[in-house]
């Protein structure tokens, strides 16, 4: 098989199983997907004092491996918001797939890794996906990301509808 | 047989609680009739533990706190929190709101008298619908007995939150051992139980022989 095919192998094999998980669980399903893709920034080393520079570091890793062309980020909503644009994923097409049986993507293997050496390295209390929007068409997704420091962020309200 | 239908239909989550601890002959009870729910093939995979430690309990009320605040700050942050829109004194539906999105809604654990955790193994055949099973026999029975009591998804709905309370309370930590589906919190009511909240009518969730079919064919 050549490299294509394989993604869109796995790709497909994603996608029927968040299907089936979300028929499963529905709404919950979000809540319980949070270590996926979580292994692939294990083996590589990655610090940072501050939210920012972990996510600096993340991408550095992920473009680098070819997951990702590229990554834009930016923190918002009192730290608690990090919004990621993500550009040539190659979960694309899971995504795509997802929204063609009806169901709202909400599993992101880049938000979740990074996430996870946030949590790791900064000993944040944790995560959450908010949002996920997918322009399968021109290859990009906007995903926005709650990181939780600690539990005082929890209520800390602001709106992230206009980010 | 007695009907029970005025023991479901008069049952509601009681959050508040009275500073007066609950006979353990009510907390029997209320374990036998877990002990009784529907179980695919007998299986019978919940295991219970029961908290009276308040040290213990402060610590779940927190976790519920952020198992609930998590996903309630970002519904209202993406201004998805809409289920309160028909609540026209807009300070009362503030109020409501902040209740939610502080996870105020779960916190109330914390200060619970007594909670059973919900647990099961996960070598059964339906294990969480058979824990939902005896998580509402619970209910029911604490209600008979005069007893409110609320179940409390929130702190073990996120993975990461059903992680740490699997290490709170000791229990086998490997994904394919026990599964945590909620904890219930129990005490004395605190002030008169209001009644239920509106429930849908029969109409709008029942259909007939066929789904969408709401007239009822005469039985022959």
């Amino acid at each position: 098989m050549s490299d294509n095919e394989i993604i869109t192998y796995f790709n497909d094999m994603l996608a029927r199983l968040e299907g089936l998980f979300y028929h499963e669980i529905s709404g919950t399903a979000v809540k319980k997907v949070d270590l996926i893709g979580i292994d692939f920034l294990h083996s590589k080393k990655i610090g940072g004092k501050t939210a920012e520079e972990v996510v600096e570091k993340c991408v550095r890793e992920i473009t680098s491996m070819g997951v990702v062309k590229n990554i834009s980020y930016s923190i918002h909503g009192h730290g608690i918001l990090l919004k990621l644009e993500i550009d040539g994923c190659i979960h694309i097409p899971k995504e795509a797939k997802l929204k063609e049986d009806g169901v709202k993507p909400f599993m992101c293997p880049i938000a979740n890794m990074i996430g996870d050496r946030i949590i790791e390295i900064l000993n944040y209390e944790t995560t959450y996906m908010a949002n996920m929007d997918i322009d399968e068409h021109r290859g990009k997704c906007i995903v926005k990301y709650a990181i939780f420091e600690n539990i005082d962020k929890i209520g800390q309200v602001s709106d992230w509808t206009k980010l | 047989m007695g009907d029970i239908l005025d023991v479901i239909t008069t049952r509601k989550s009681i959050r508040k609680y009275k500073h007066a601890p609950i006979p353990d002959e009510m907390i029997d009870k209320i374990l036998e009739a877990a002990r009784w729910a529907p179980t695919g093939e007998n299986h019978q995979p919940w295991r219970l533990i029961v908290v009276r430690d308040l040290e213990t309990i402060k610590k779940i009320g927190q976790m519920a706190k952020v198992g609930s605040g998590i996903f309630t700050t970002t519904e209202y942050c993406m201004g998805r929190m809409r289920q309160f829109e028909g609540i026209k004194d807009q300070k009362e539906r503030e109020r409501v709101e902040k209740f939610m999105y502080t996870g105020e809604v779960s916190a109330f654990l914390g200060k619970a008298p007594l909670l059973i955790v919900v647990t099961g193994s996960c070598d059964a055949l339906d294990t969480p619908y058979d824990l939902s099973a005896c998580a509402e026999n619970m209910l029911l029975e604490a209600h008979s007995l005069g007893l409110g009591a609320c179940w409390v998804h929130g702190p073990v709905a996120p993975i990461r939150g059903e992680m740490k309370m699997k290490e709170l309370l000791k229990v086998p930590l490997g994904i394919a051992e026990y599964k945590l589906l909620a904890v219930i919190s129990f005490g004395w009511p605190e002030s008169p139980r209001k009644h239920p909240r509106p429930k849908k009518k029969l109409e709008e969730i029942v259909f007939w022989e066929e789904f969408g079919r709401k007239e009822r064919p005469r039985y022959v």
